[in-house]
């Protein structure tokens, strides 16, 4: 017991949790580092102001209207399916988070491939009914289209979340008021659920700002763009690693408006009388609206595409032998990611609460560039590599798994920091009087009530890692390919059909993870 | 969660990751290949290797530019053995940075033509790869593609698809038009190009044919095997459009088409030396090069190897002299006078 201690070692444990979060922290924040390191010295590369400029304002108008899409459908779509009955609407509740499981760059594939011009689709109806399409997927337009089918299930969970837990008697406090239906939902909801669009949004941007695979197959040249061809065309990663400050800036601004997004959230707390959310009907042409407004995002996040890289990929025989060994690499790299950065995660988390500012640092790779990331990970990774010669695989796949810890941190933080505003001073404060250090009241008190949250966040986690594509390209070890790898391979050599059958593979992996994840949220109503 | 559940759970995530493999303690032979090549018709190669040598291959591949970034992070521990890549460029790039060493062997110069190796043995060509012509056969005669020259000219005015200013391909001929014509010439090439685009570059090679297969523009440009893995390949649709779009072989200052390189060097801390320029020599072997021109549909390197089927329909054309690793020091002038016209 803690009490019979000497005053000395007690004092001593109670540094552990700010060492333990530095250390997290650290982790996370050397690949960074390594970048501004690297921008700072040796020689640049010869590209036009003008198109650093073009880069930039494409990033920004990318990233804009992505925000504004995932806010609009994740948050409507959440709305019709918490407070709303219509036909599908218990599939929809679930099965509106699937496209999560779709990597960005499958849905850039697929769409890519069906809407080009010399495809399969437009040249049947310019030589069936006689017209053509008058847009393709490939441009800004096409961009905006596919990543927001990919990320607003990061918006759509979030607010989900937010209005299951919402308050009932503030609801009807506004009915009563004659604040009703739609009016309710923009003038009382969406202001409460404010914390929850902010956080989704800033990963839905945040996403959209490290994308590589998707705006690259859709001909859109981004600051990242920038970046790669810095690094490969000039050979400068001094130039390559300048690109990507500003982005590490935006990156900076969206995590800090997130946390100006969660400090009026006040008027959620002390609500003791929980009792079920209100459901009203939808009859007739509005509650076929709904549902099509549901089938329709399912169609266009999941099953358009999915079906065509199926379609697509018929006819050539993969090589399943090598596509299951990649999936078991995949699978393993996925589990042992989500639990390593949860841990980590979870130090950060519990070590920094009174420096929220702090730990939000730490999450900054997520909004990285995968090819700018990789600049900082070679950097860390080159110190092991020079102290460790000849160091072999398991040295590799733990670089590897250290990689996703450092750039999906900001996906763990989020979930486990949510979880333990629930607990509450006065708790903590209880521990410590009851003889709990400070680290022992953590274990104690705050780990069991982020329990749920931890889960949440190691879930996430392995459906990112299972996406992930530069860092395991870069670091992977000999003879070591993951689905996203072989994916990846087959679209850089120009043969679609056979990167459908890894894509599908990965989706059918996170599957089973993203619909955990639904449920989960599903049940998060305390009292039901 | 209890602690010991989690740490058994990544004790088995990580077997389960490495489970197949690794655990060679032996000393048995074997060689590191960091190849940029991610064809799987180069993997029954490498097990040929093995069966004939008894030495193990054991790969990481990825962007050349990536791999390149991984051995200079490696320093001088780097495990890798050889380099091999798809692009002149790219091993022009390995060789700056003092990744590659010199190798001598008569096997290789024997193989290689002087033109598509270092003079000083720091990278050999093994597998040839045209950037030519795709043109709708049904508006354009062939003699009116022979030239580069007149691929920019007002003929073709909003005829023409490419693909963007990033591929290394486009870098290294606007990279060869400068070394032969000089940097003015080269950029009134480059926006007679841009003023003869049909579209903004989008897609890769193989969009640029189908465009031209659906009449979006009449020629394009693309390396010459996307062209022949269309015509022969097992997609319906593609083989279809080859029937109209045909593949011609312009020339640049009337001495033959523009010819990039698939090759390797040995790096320049490799632990297995011997074994990389073995492996290196089974590249450019007449087995090896005829395997990956029937599998891949580049040509043969080697003036001696017959191309088979189905490059050999396509490979009596004058392929242009000029030595790869002048064009390949051009890349980044390429890209400037590129980006400066308006190729995105």
């Amino acid at each position: 017991m803690a009490i019979t201690r000497l005053p000395g070692a007690a004092r001593r444990r109670v540094a552990v949790l700010p060492w333990l979060a530095a250390f997290a922290g650290l982790a996370a924040i050397l690949p960074l580092a390594g970048v501004v390191a690297a921008a700072l010295f040796g020689e640049t590369a010869d590209i036009a102001l003008r198109d650093i400029f073009r880069y930039a304002a494409t990033s920004a108008w990318l990233a804009l209207l992505v925000g504004l899409a995932t806010a609009f459908l994740g948050s409507l779509a959440a709305w019709l399916v918490v407070m709303h009955r219509f036909p599908g609407r218990d599939l929809f509740a679930w099965a509106l988070a699937l496209p999560l499981a779709v990597p960005a760059f499958a849905l850039a594939y697929a769409y890519a491939d069906l809407f080009d011009v010399a495809g399969p689709l437009r040249m049947w109806l310019r030589a069936g009914p006689g017209f053509d399409l008058p847009f393709g997927m490939r441009g800004l337009g096409g961009a905006v289209f596919v990543l927001s089918c990919a990320f607003y299930p990061y918006v759509y969970l979030a607010m989900r979340a937010a209005f299951l837990n919402q308050s009932v008697n503030v609801l009807e406090a506004a009915k009563m008021l004659g604040c009703d239906g739609w009016r309710a939902l923009y003038h009382v909801a969406l202001p409460m659920a404010r914390p929850a669009l902010a956080a989704g949004v800033a990963l839905a941007v945040m996403e959209t700002l490290a994308d590589y695979g998707a705006v690259q197959f859709l001909s859109v040249q981004t600051l990242t763009t920038g970046v790669v061809r810095a690094w490969s065309v000039y050979g400068s990663t001094v130039s390559a690693a300048r690109f990507a400050l500003p982005l590490l800036a935006v990156a900076a601004l969206l995590l800090w408006i997130e946390r100006r997004g969660r400090k009026g959230r006040t008027h959620e707390a002390g609500n003791a009388r929980w009792r079920a959310v209100q459901v009203k009907p939808l009859a007739g042409a509005r509650g076929l609206a709904a549902t099509g407004f549901c089938l329709l995002l399912l169609v266009a996040g999941l099953l358009l595409p999915v079906g065509w890289l199926l379609v697509t990929g018929l006819n050539t025989s993969p090589d399943w032998p090598r596509l299951l060994l990649a999936a078991s690499h995949s699978l393993g790299l996925g589990i042992a990611g989500a639990l390593v950065t949860v841990a980590l995660a979870t130090m950060l988390a519990l070590g920094t609460r009174r420096l929220p500012m702090a730990a939000r640092i730490a999450s900054l790779g997520y909004a990285t560039p995968g090819a700018v990331m990789a600049i900082g990970l070679l950097a860390s990774a080159g110190i092991v590599w020079n102290l460790l010669p000849g160091s072999g695989y398991v040295i590799g796949i733990m670089l590897l798994v250290y990689a996703y810890a450092a750039r999906l941190m900001a996906a763990a933080l989020e979930p486990i920091d949510a979880g333990l505003t629930r607990v509450t001073p006065s708790m903590l404060h209880a521990a410590r009087m009851l003889g709990r250090t400070e680290t022992g009241g953590a274990l104690a008190v705050e780990l069991p009530v982020a329990r749920g949250a931890m889960f949440t966040a190691g879930l996430i986690v392995f459906i990112d890692v299972l996406k992930e594509l530069p860092a395991t390209l870069i670091l992977r070890p000999f003879n070591f390919d993951t689905l996203a790898v072989s994916a990846n391979n087959y679209a850089l050599d120009e043969r679609l059909e056979q990167a459908g059958a890894p894509s599908i593979l990965i989706i059918l992996l996170a599957l089973p993870a993203v619909i955990w994840l639904t449920r989960k949220i599903a049940l998060s109503r305390p009292g039901s | 969660m209890s602690i010991r559940f989690a740490v058994s759970a990544l004790l088995g995530a990580v077997l389960l990751a490495g489970c197949s493999e690794r655990n060679g303690e032996t000393a048995a032979p074997e060689v590191n290949l960091y190849s940029a090549r991610r064809y799987d018709s180069d993997l029954p190669l490498y097990e040929r290797f093995t069966q004939e040598t008894g030495i193990k291959i054991n790969r990481i591949e990825g962007n050349a530019d990536q791999l390149i970034a991984r051995m200079k992070s490696e320093g001088a521990n780097s495990p890798a053995d050889l380099f091999i890549t798809a692009d002149a460029g790219a091993l022009w790039r390995a060789q700056q940075a003092g990744l590659l060493q010199p190798v001598q062997s008569e096997t290789l110069d024997a193989r290689i033509p002087a033109n598509l190796r270092d003079p000083d043995g720091h990278f050999y060509g093994y597998m040839r790869r045209a950037r030519v012509v795709a043109y709708d056969s049904s508006k354009v005669r062939p003699e009116g593609i022979d030239d580069y020259a007149k691929l920019a000219g007002p003929r073709f005015k909003g005829k023409l698809c490419v693909r963007s200013s990033d591929s290394i391909y486009n870098l290294s001929l606007v990279g060869a038009i400068i070394e032969a014509e000089g940097p003015e010439k080269a950029g009134a090439w480059v926006r007679g190009i841009v003023a003869n685009m049909a579209r903004p570059p989008e897609g890769g090679d193989r969009d640029q044919i189908r465009a031209v297969g659906a009449g979006v523009c009449e020629i394009s440009l693309t390396n010459s095997y996307y062209y022949i893995r269309m015509a022969n390949g097992d997609n319906a649709g593609d083989r279809k459009v080859t029937e109209h779009v045909k593949l011609g072989f312009p020339s640049l200052t009337g001495q033959g088409a523009h010819i990039n390189i698939s090759g390797g060097g040995v790096a320049a801390n490799a632990p297995n030396r011997e074994n990389a320029v073995r492996l290196l020599e089974f590249f450019a072997s007449a087995e090896a090069q005829r395997h990956i021109a029937a599998n891949n549909n580049e040509f043969p390197a080697s003036p001696d190897v017959a191309p088979p089927a189905p490059v050999d329909a396509y490979a009596d054309f004058t392929p242009n002299p000029m030595a790869v690793s002048a064009f390949a020091a051009r890349q980044p002038e390429a890209q400037s006078l590129m980006s400066e016209a308006g190729w995105r």
